[in-house]
């Protein structure tokens, strides 16, 4: 299972992804913690016209981890996406991606976000190593 | 603590315009100290919320001093994002509640349409959180997501979404000084293309060019300033735990109600931020005009239109009278200002008291401020 790179607030015990440096509820500083790599669809949306360095159509979605913490997330796609729904999250260089398809829907998205060659191919090559991560109930042959 | 009373209030027309912004700013001021007989305020308060990168000029409030021949008048300003011109309004108040001055002359303005609209798009998401702005997300972005969560969690339809922008439009259309002076049917607001899924072109309001101007001063006019009040929100939406009511609007209601005294029950007409227009809804409902959960039905039943109980953005609002930034609080001001001494010409209601409702960000920095008719 992917892990998230998260902080922690030793004061409100308050979890934020990725880590900030000071709790946004105390002047306090956070300690690092790591996170499950799975979380609930609060929302989300599609750009059709999305800000120079995005491809179109831009997916974007709102998910809650189990620690509390909301992150924001790129996807390919959004059409079995539900708010309330589980999906995987995981962090390639440091960008969140959410997913519940196979492999190579994954792979996919990363296409999705502008960069130079050479960043996307580190991207795919540090995603193939990874494993999928499927959630405690198995959306991959829910019907859209 | 002082009083405060608005004098005199003015505008431009909202849209494309071809003046300098200094020029938009006289135009408004001139019109506001007019109205108020005031020849020259004892200070001025200057909200423009990027003047540096919309029109490359900085030190705005001495430049705007000294364009209207007010070099000798102190001037600052005052930025809260897009409800700048309430943060404005908020220093003048202060500033004479606190016997420091006797008059003052607030102008707030932007003028952005010269520029691309990605390029005008980019320098308003720099007042989101740049984390955020990382996934690529705009204005109209984080609106698509506060939007679907309001449709997902509150069985809030798009139709009902949509009527906000066809009252708003219908309400445009007899303000001269609207950007937009004409009616849409519900039909074009729904089948209008997609922005930011589920929200569309025509449930977002314009970029527009424009100023508006209130002149303050510690004697009695007709117009009091019954309260004032800001409320604040994380920089970032992903620190909130909900986007369906938005807590910076709730705490600058009810300060400005403390202040005032007496509650959402005495408001009579409201202006209100409706950037897009499910925000009109959440607005209703944080600023306890309507019960929860009660915004759309209200809405859909024509509670909130000009003939109705409680008219919502006589002026057109953001969306039809149009959003020219830092000068967008301070026109809901004028409007209410002209609600509220039967100068409202075509489109008048009967009202006492107003409640002007502004947004910083995305609802990051709120005010809500309450005019009173003298009985
Ligand atoms: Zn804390």
């Amino acid at each position: 299972m992917d892990r998230i790179q998260g902080s922690r607030c030793p004061r409100c015990l308050r979890v934020l992804a990725p880590p900030a440096r000071f709790c946004p509820d105390h002047p306090v500083a956070m300690e690092p913690v790591e996170l499950h790599g799975y979380g609930d669809v609060i929302s989300f949306t599609t750009l059709h016209s999305p800000p120079e360095g995005f491809r179109s159509p831009l997916h974007i979605a709102l998910v809650e981890l189990p620690a509390g913490a909301r992150i924001f997330c790129h996807g390919s796609e959004t059409k079995l996406l539900r708010v309330g729904r589980r999906v995987a999250v995981e962090a390639v260089d440091q960008v969140f991606y959410f997913s519940h398809l196979g492999l190579a829907d994954r792979a996919r998205l990363f296409w999705r976000r502008a960069g130079d060659r050479g960043e996307r191919v580190t991207a795919m090559a540090k995603s193939v190593v990874k494993r999928l991560f499927r959630g405690p109930k198995d959306e991959t042959t829910e019907a859209p | 603590m002082s009083d405060v009373w608005i004098a005199g209030a003015g505008m431009t027309r909202f849209g494309k315009r071809e003046e300098t912004l200094q020029d938009l700013m006289a135009e408004a001021a001139l019109a506001a100290l007019r109205a108020a007989s005031v020849e020259a305020p004892e200070a001025i308060v200057v909200a423009a919320m990027n003047p540096e990168e919309f029109v490359g000029e900085g030190n705005f409030a001495t430049h705007f001093a000294t364009h209207l021949g007010f070099a000798y008048v102190p001037a600052l300003r005052v930025e809260t994002a897009t409800s700048s011109g309430a943060a404005a309004l908020f220093t003048g108040f202060a500033a004479i509640a606190a016997g420091l001055r006797r008059s003052v002359l607030v102008v707030g303005g932007e003028k952005m349409t010269h520029l691309s609209t990605p390029r005008v798009s980019e320098l308003i998401s720099r007042s989101i959180d740049p984390h955020e702005r990382s996934y690529g997300a705009t204005m109209p972005a984080l609106a698509g997501l506060v939007t679907r969560t309001l449709m997902a969690g509150h069985g809030v339809s798009l139709r009902e979404i949509s009527q906000v922008s066809v009252k708003n439009h219908a309400h445009g259309a007899l303000n001269p000084f609207a950007h937009f002076q004409s009616r849409v049917t519900l039909e074009e607001v729904l089948e209008s293309r997609v922005v930011a899924d589920p929200l569309r072109l025509f449930h977002c309001c314009p970029i527009s060019d424009g100023a508006a101007a209130v002149v303050l001063t510690a004697e009695g006019t007709g117009i009091r300033i019954a309260g004032i009040g800001q409320g604040a929100d994380y920089l970032a939406v992903r620190y909130r735990d909900n986007l369906t009511s938005f807590r910076a609007t709730q705490a600058a209601a009810e300060a400005a109600y403390r202040m005032a005294g007496f509650g959402p029950e005495r408001v009579d007409v409201a202006e209100v931020h409706d950037a897009f227009a499910p925000f009109e809804l959440i607005a209703l409902e944080d600023l306890g005009l309507v019960p929860s959960g009660k915004a759309a039905p209200v809405t859909m039943s024509g509670e909130t239109a000009l003939d109705g109980r409680l008219p919502v953005n006589p002026s057109g609002g953001l969306k039809a009278r149009g959003h020219a930034l830092a000068a967008t609080g301070l026109a809901q001001v004028a409007e209410l200002v002209w609600q509220l001494t039967g100068s409202a010409t075509g489109r008048q209601v009967e009202a006492r008291v107003g409640l002007a409702h502004s947004i910083g960000g995305l609802a990051t920095n709120n005010w809500v401020t309450l005019l009173e008719r003298a009985a």
